[in-house]
């Protein structure tokens, strides 16, 4: 059962750790270039993504002038991916950081304030998680409109329940330890206990979460916007490039690769940067999930 | 048992009762006035209230919370604005669609996973049982939509094996029904294969660290043996705790790739009806998709209880 009975050879986990380091290192890197192309969107571009050039249209990638080439309507390509990651960024880690503070909030209170609170809390996480996200997304396209806040809104709305379960079993395992106890005969009110103590110790897991549900959002995000209930021009996304991409797949495909490839590395870069910092942050969690 | 299947059925009432206030709130609270939403920017007020007045959305929400939820009890979905044709009939053909879809892409996910997760835990020390684990992360990356994208454009485009898109009937053409069917499938199946992968390798990785099966190995077993006399009993309760987690991503899978080859769906449906401001006809559908996600989770459960006997006891 426990780990050092099944750990064989003293070598191997030197060796994981060591996988374990790249891990960290690769979802670093490509996080941290992700968030910097995001940044620099904002102060250089290029070209301006929106404007189109019609004789400059479908131009090869590596073409002069344009690194990525051109679309349908003659709009750099490059441009328009830098302008996409400022909002991956903006919706994925918006959506999760929403979710991840009301999440804390309801999963610590779940966790200590006793059981009609728990009871309350965990069945209207059960109820809310088996509503499809995307359901959700549709409802709220439907009702106040698309756009990028309503998607970070669909989205929080969507990671919350998940959130609020992971801190609430973290917070409780720290609710049996040997300190809480000593605190609570100090006489520490609830909340304090909660801020002072259990939430310095649940940290690791929040981090962690976060940068898991940063990924999901990013690839959510792409998908709605891909349907068209998404982010809107003059915004642009990743996965709305894709959809315009669509539309003209028979006669150039290169335009659908370096959307695609986009998502797919920053998101698993990002998974490996949750992964690789699971190790470090909450070793507990990573033994049961390796 | 019977205390156990009880309290789930309780559960799942309850939540398909907490489900449905809150679809029917956020529709009209955040939406604000339904028939102005209907009838958009320009309408004037009178032909709002004229809706209002005719669809009855002007009586107290509680009485028209009410009446839909009575209605759709019956089996009646409501009818749409526009076509005033009722939306249970349209909903009901759009099922032909959906529902192979969906069900195929997690049969084809539970083919990829289980073996491809089981020999990656067995063999977690060499280059494949690795390399498994880097597709299934990598596959966890790719969006549903750009795998049909990518599908399409060499079985379609450049191959010209399958059609990129459009749907013939089942009555009609039916080889030409499933033919449409075919990449969407793919498409859902490997990506939903790819994250169920990562769940079946770690489950069966902890049960093969289990003392029962140290024991089996004990008496002489393989490793093969062990696993498949006593420990993939044991791994079966994650993965279909998992499973009906991953239904609904599943229906969103579904939503997307009915988008990406042009699939007559459900999900189409609704997105279209999202479009066109369709209030009742979205709510009463999402609703329809909500109870059956619910239902599955129900299955879940009771599977759960059947499977491992602790579970109905000590609940």
């Amino acid at each position: 059962m426990s780990a050092a009975a099944t750990t064989p050879v003293p070598a191997r986990p030197k060796k994981r750790r060591g996988r374990r380091n790249l891990t960290l290192t690769i979802g670093l890197v490509v996080t941290i270039a992700f968030i910097a192309m995001a940044a620099v969107s904002f102060f250089y571009l290029p070209h301006n993504p929106n404007v189109p050039r019609i004789p400059d249209r479908l131009l090869p990638a590596g073409s002069p002038r344009y690194l990525l080439g051109t679309d349908a309507l003659g709009r750099d390509i490059f441009s328009q991916l830098m302008v996409g990651a400022r909002t991956s960024l903006m919706v994925g880690a918006g959506g999760a950081l929403i979710a991840l503070v009301i999440g804390t909030i309801a999963g610590l209170s779940a966790a200590a304030f006793g059981r009609i609170a728990d009871e309350t809390i965990s069945r209207s996480a059960d109820i809310m998680l088996s509503i499809p996200g995307m359901v959700t997304a549709l409802v709220l396209a439907a009702t106040i409109g698309s756009g990028t806040l309503t998607t970070i809104l669909a989205l929080s709305a969507f990671f919350t329940p998940s959130f609020t379960r992971v801190i609430r079993s973290a917070a409780l395992s720290v609710l049996q330890e040997d300190f809480i106890t000593a605190a609570r005969l100090y006489a520490r009110p609830t909340w304090f206990i909660l801020l002072r103590h259990v939430l310095p110790n649940v940290a690791g897991v929040m981090i962690v979460q976060f940068t898991l549900y940063f990924a999901a959002g990013i690839l959510t995000e792409a998908g709605l916007s891909y349907l068209g209930v998404g982010v809107t021009r003059p915004s642009i996304s990743w996965g709305m490039m894709l959809n315009e991409a669509q539309q003209q797949v028979g006669i150039s495909s290169p335009l659908a690769m370096w959307p695609g490839l986009s998502i797919v590395i920053v998101v698993l870069g990002l998974n490996l940067l949750g992964d690789g910092l699971r190790d470090v942050l909450d070793p507990k969690l990573a033994r049961r999930t390796s | 048992m019977p205390v156990y299947i009880a309290r789930k059925l309780a559960f799942f009432l309850l939540a398909v009762f907490a489900a449905s206030v809150l679809i029917f709130l956020l529709i009209r609270g955040a939406g604000g006035n339904v028939a102005a939403v209907i009838l958009g920017k320009d309408a004037t007020a009178e032909a709002i209230n004229a809706l209002s007045r005719q669809y009855g959305l002007d009586r107290p929400l509680p009485v028209q919370y009410f009446d839909w939820i009575g209605n759709l009890f019956r089996g009646d979905l409501g009818r749409s604005f526009r076509t005033n044709e009722p939306v249970t009939d349209l909903v009901v053909s759009r099922l032909s669609i959906s529902i192979p879809l969906c069900l195929s892409g997690l049969v084809l996910g539970l083919l990829i996973a289980i073996p491809a997760g089981t020999y990656s835990a067995l063999n977690s020390d060499k280059p494949v049982g690795a390399l498994i684990a880097l597709l299934s992360q990598v596959g966890i990356a790719v969006p549903v939509f750009w795998a049909g994208i990518l599908l399409s454009l060499l079985f379609g485009v450049r191959l010209g094996w399958l059609p990129t898109g459009g749907w013939t009937n089942w009555d009609s053409n039916f080889w030409g029904a499933v033919r449409s069917l075919v990449l969407p499938v793919i498409s859902l199946g490997l990506i939903l294969g790819a994250s169920l992968t990562r769940y079946v390798r770690s489950a069966v990785l902890d049960v093969m660290n289990q003392d029962y099966v140290r024991t089996a190995r004990a008496t002489g077993m393989t490793r093969m043996q062990a696993l498949l006399r006593v420990g993939l009993r044991n791994a079966a309760l994650p993965i279909a705790t998992v499973v009906g987690l991953q239904i609904a991503e599943l229906i969103g899978g579904t939503v997307i790739i009915e988008t990406v080859f042009s699939l007559p769906g459900l999900s189409r449906m609704i997105l279209a009806n999202v479009a066109a401001r369709e209030v009742i006809v979205v709510q009463s559908t999402v609703m329809l998709i909500i109870v059956f996600v619910m239902l599955v989770n129900l299955i879940v459960d009771l599977l759960y209880g059947v499977l491992d006997p602790r579970v109905r006891l000590t609940r």
